[in-house]
C-alpha cells in the first residue's frame, strides 16, 4: 500500500514537471532576445562601440533600480531593499553564530572574567 | 610551541600605529557609501574590525583588554540588529508592508542620503557586523590569551617576559 501511494506521489510529481515544461515552452515571454547588444563588434572595435547608454539587461538593471530606490550601487539596492528578509536572516545567522562560539569558547571567557576580578 | 619565537615591539607596533587609522577610516568609509559605491555594510564591519586584530598585534593582549570592553561589544550587536528591525518597520508605521522602501526619493542621485532606507539598513548592518566580528575576535584572543600553557600572568609573553621568565 505504501509502495502504491509513493509511486501515485511519484508520477503525479513528474506529471506536474513536464506540464509546467510544456507550459513555460509556450506562455513565458522571453525576457531578454539580445537586441541592442553586438558583442563582435565590440570585441572587433572596442573604440567605436557605442557605450553612452547600457544596454540589454543591464538597461533594466539599471534604469528600473534608479527609478524605484534611487541607490547607485545595485547590489546593495537587491541586498537591503528587494531581498531585505534575506539579509535580516543573515545577520540573525551572525548573531546565532557568535552566540555559538561563545559558548564554545566559554572556557577562555570564564578565565577572562575570574582573571579581572 | 616553542618559546624561542621573539616579538619585535618597535616595527610591529610602528606599523600597528601606522595601519590602525587607515583599516578605520576605509572600513567607516565602506560602510557609509555603501550605496552608491561598491562595497556594504558587511565587507566595511569586517574591514573596521580588523583594527581589532592590528592592536593585538601591537599591544599584546593586555593593549586589546585596556582599549574594548567585551560584554558592552556584545550588547552592541544586538542594538544593531534591533535597529534593522526597526528600519524595517518603517513600512509598516507608514502603512505598507515590512521591509518596504517608504522614503526613497529623499535626495539626488547619487547623494549619501538618497536612497532611503537602504541608507539606513546599510549603516546598521555595518554596525552590526563591526561589534559582532569584533567580539569574535576579541573571544579568541582571550582564549588564546588564557591558554594553560600561559596562565601565570594571563597575558601573551612578551619580550621582557620571554627574558626575566624561564630560559629554554
Amino acid at each position: 500500500m505504501k509502495k502504491l501511494i509513493a509511486a501515485i506521489a511519484l508520477i503525479l510529481i513528474l506529471g506536474i514537471g513536464v506540464y509546467s515544461v510544456v507550459y513555460m515552452e509556450q506562455e513565458i515571454p522571453i525576457t531578454y532576445d539580445g537586441r541592442g547588444t553586438d558583442v563582435y563588434e565590440l570585441q572587433q572595435d572596442p573604440y567605436d562601440y557605442d557605450l553612452s547608454d547600457p544596454d540589454g539587461v543591464a538597461a533594466i538593471m539599471v534604469k528600473e533600480n534608479l527609478a524605484k530606490t534611487q541607490a547607485v550601487n545595485n547590489v546593495t539596492a537587491i541586498v537591503f531593499d528587494f531581498r531585505g528578509y534575506d539579509t535580516l536572516g543573515e545577520s540573525f545567522i551572525l548573531l546565532i553564530a557568535i552566540t555559538g562560539a561563545t559558548v564554545i569558547l566559554r572556557r577562555g571567557r570564564g578565565r577572562m572574567e575570574g582573571g579581572k576580578k | 610551541m616553542k618559546k624561542n619565537w621573539k616579538r619585535d615591539d618597535l616595527i610591529v607596533r610602528s606599523l600597528a600605529d601606522s595601519y590602525l587609522p587607515i583599516a578605520l577610516v576605509l572600513g567607516f568609509y565602506v560602510i557609509l557609501h555603501g550605496n552608491i559605491s561598491p562595497g556594504g555594510g558587511f565587507q566595511g564591519g569586517v574591514l573596521a574590525a580588523s583594527g581589532v586584530l592590528l592592536l593585538y598585534l601591537g599591544y599584546g593582549f593586555r593593549g586589546v583588554a585596556t582599549a574594548l570592553n567585551m560584554e558592552r561589544l556584545h550588547k552592541l550587536e544586538a542594538v544593531g540588529a534591533i535597529a534593522y528591525v526597526l528600519f524595517a518597520m518603517l513600512g509598516i508605521f507608514c502603512g505598507y508592508n515590512f521591509c518596504r522602501n517608504v522614503l526613497f526619493d529623499s535626495g539626488n542621485i547619487g547623494d549619501l542620503w538618497s536612497s532611503g532606507t537602504i541608507a539606513l539598513m546599510n549603516y546598521s548592518v555595518g554596525f552590526k557586523v563591526l561589534t559582532g566580528v569584533g567580539f569574535l575576535l576579541l573571544l579568541v584572543i582571550y582564549l588564546l590569551a588564557t591558554e594553560p600553557g600561559h596562565e601565570h600572568d594571563n597575558t601573551i609573553p612578551t619580550t621582557e617576559d620571554e627574558e626575566g621568565g624561564e630560559s629554554e
